[in-house]
């Protein structure tokens, strides 16, 4: 089986979840249902909660993190006063269960953080730089000027040690490099005209020949 | 120049000022309520440049050689946009620049999921307490009659009072369908809190018959700290962790059973050292001040 974990609101979750056989969506609501379990010293013993059921670990073949955080709002059935604290608890736990699963994770959580949250800047640059990747400058300005937008970005999508995309090789090869620095098996890079790396992101959404190699990665 | 971080008010910040400044250091400090009207202007490449603007003065990014870092938490559904850019400005800036940071923000998240700090605590060497997360009440109350006095504690950094459940209270744990729970054998024992300072530590031995000592004032009941002569291996062994996990500074829970073994319970990575330092004596501020100033630790008396 595949998890995908995200919100039913999310419709790029709720397409690949749909898109792969046997795939299901975890949402925040299932973080407030009986069944999960995590174990330090037994990994035999994990359980999940999907779509409201329990699903061991071991039938568990890949996961892929829609999300970078939970908000208080995604727990309507709680009380308000205690939905924040429900939020960071159910963030701390999805990290456990991502750092102990033995399933295959796209983008694993690091240092306390999942989703994009966890490729953080600092992360990124100084991967790129190992790799030998030209970066762009990323400016960060409390002047709200307008920011000049790159018209078109080269787009790289990489799944496990395959690129997809019409980028030029050495773009391509230079992504798969830094995603596999990053410990990614899925994410999208993006290149300027003059082939500096502009960000990496395992947020967007997959095209249709990535989504299918993403899907049978999962799928073990 | 050294960048600091926090409340004026809050303890650690005062007494980590108080020591740089007698130091002789130079300092630039704020707190939250300052980053609406800071003004920052970083690029990130191959290297960091830029400025910082606070209280009217202008910072070149490279004169920064430290950072002490306590904000308060971000609040993404509240506070003002400009507040949440500088902060997240300052903390990519302090990820990321070539300095001595106390301490970095992606090291400092360790304790934002206590069961995988866990984790990284155990794959140190230190023993660590058996523990469960779960949303199954079964399962709980399996925990509880292995265990027979549990703890009961919060999975994040989200600061709660640590309890126990005995095997009268099982009923109770029907409560954890609804939300996962985090928990823990209980440990019994004497609590030890040491203080890892870069690769020097100051150990605090707690007495006291609370649950969670740290409440055991507002609830009436006695609590004596003492130093504590911590055995070098053991430190060392914590310097180690402490290392492992990015942090230049922590505060590490432990727990010296009956017997005379040792169970680490959490690391903190923002500790709120004063505590410790006033009951103790123990020069924990200035050695935090040493160690971002670059300069050998001496203490002043």
């Amino acid at each position: 089986m595949i998890i995908v974990i995200g919100s039913r609101h999310d419709p790029v979750a709720v397409a690949m979840a749909d898109s792969w056989p046997g795939a299901g969506l975890c949402g925040a609501e299932d973080f407030t249902r009986p069944g999960w379990v995590w174990r330090l010293d037994d990994r035999t013993a994990l359980r999940w909660v999907v779509g409201g059921h329990a699903v061991p670990d071991v039938a568990i073949s890949g996961v892929l993190v829609r999300r970078r955080t939970f908000y208080p709002e995604e727990f309507p059935a709680t009380h308000p006063d205690d939905r924040a604290y429900l939020a960071a608890e159910a963030h701390a736990f999805l990290v456990a269960m991502l750092s102990v699963t033995g399933a295959r994770v796209a983008n694993p959580a690091r240092d306390g953080m999942f989703g994009d949250e966890a490729i953080r800047l600092d992360r990124w640059l100084a991967a790129a730089r190992d790799e030998g990747l030209v970066v762009r400058p990323v400016r960060v300005s409390s002047d709200d000027q307008p920011r000049r937008r790159t018209p078109a970005p080269l787009k790289v999508e990489v799944v496990g040690g395959d690129a997809f995309g019409a980028a030029p090789p050495a773009l391509k090869a230079g992504a798969v490099r830094l995603a596999r620095a990053m410990d990614l098996l899925w994410a999208t890079a993006l290149f300027d005209g003059r082939r500096r790396l502009l960000t990496i992101t395992g947020a967007a959404a997959p095209d249709e020949e990535a989504r299918a190699a993403l899907g049978t990665m999962l799928a073990g | 120049m050294i960048l600091v971080w926090g409340p004026a008010d809050d303890p650690p910040i005062e007494h980590v000022l108080a020591a740089l400044q007698a130091r002789g250091a130079e300092t630039i400090a704020f707190g939250d309520e300052a980053l609406a009207s800071l003004g920052y202007d970083i690029a990130f490449g191959d290297g960091i440049s830029g400025s910082l603007t606070a209280g009217g003065v202008t910072l070149a990014l490279d004169t920064l050689q430290g950072f002490y870092l306590r904000p308060g938490a971000t609040r993404q559904q509240t506070q003002p946009e400009a507040e949440l850019k500088a902060a997240s400005a300052l903390l990519a800036l302090a990820a990321a620049a070539p300095a001595t940071v106390v301490n970095r923000p992606w090291a400092g998240r360790s304790n934002w999921s206590k069961p995988s700090q866990l984790q990284l605590i155990a794959a140190a060497g230190l023993a660590v307490p058996d523990t469960l997360v779960t949303t199954d009440p079964n399962a709980a109350r399996a925990f509880l009659g292995r265990h027979g006095r549990i703890v009961y504690k919060s999975i994040s950094g989200v600061r709660s009072i640590v309890a126990t459940l005995g095997p009268a209270e099982a009923d109770r744990l029907g409560g954890v369908a609804t939300g996962p729970v985090q928990l823990q054998r209980w440990i019994d024992g004497a609590d030890i809190r040491v203080h890892v300072v870069g690769d020097r530590w100051w150990a605090t031995r707690v007495d006291c018959a609370a649950d969670d000592y740290r409440y055991a004032a507002r609830d009436g009941i006695a609590i004596a700290m003492a130093p504590f002569d911590l055995p070098a291996e053991l430190g060392e062994r914590l310097v180690r962790l402490s290392t492992r996990m990015g942090l230049l500074v922590s505060g590490i829970d432990l727990r010296l059973t009956p017997d005379g073994a040792w169970c680490c319970l959490e690391v903190n990575p923002s500790p709120g050292f004063t505590y410790y330092e006033d009951a103790t004596g123990q020069p924990i501020a200035e050695a935090i001040a040493a160690l971002l100033m670059g300069t050998p630790f001496a203490p002043r008396n």
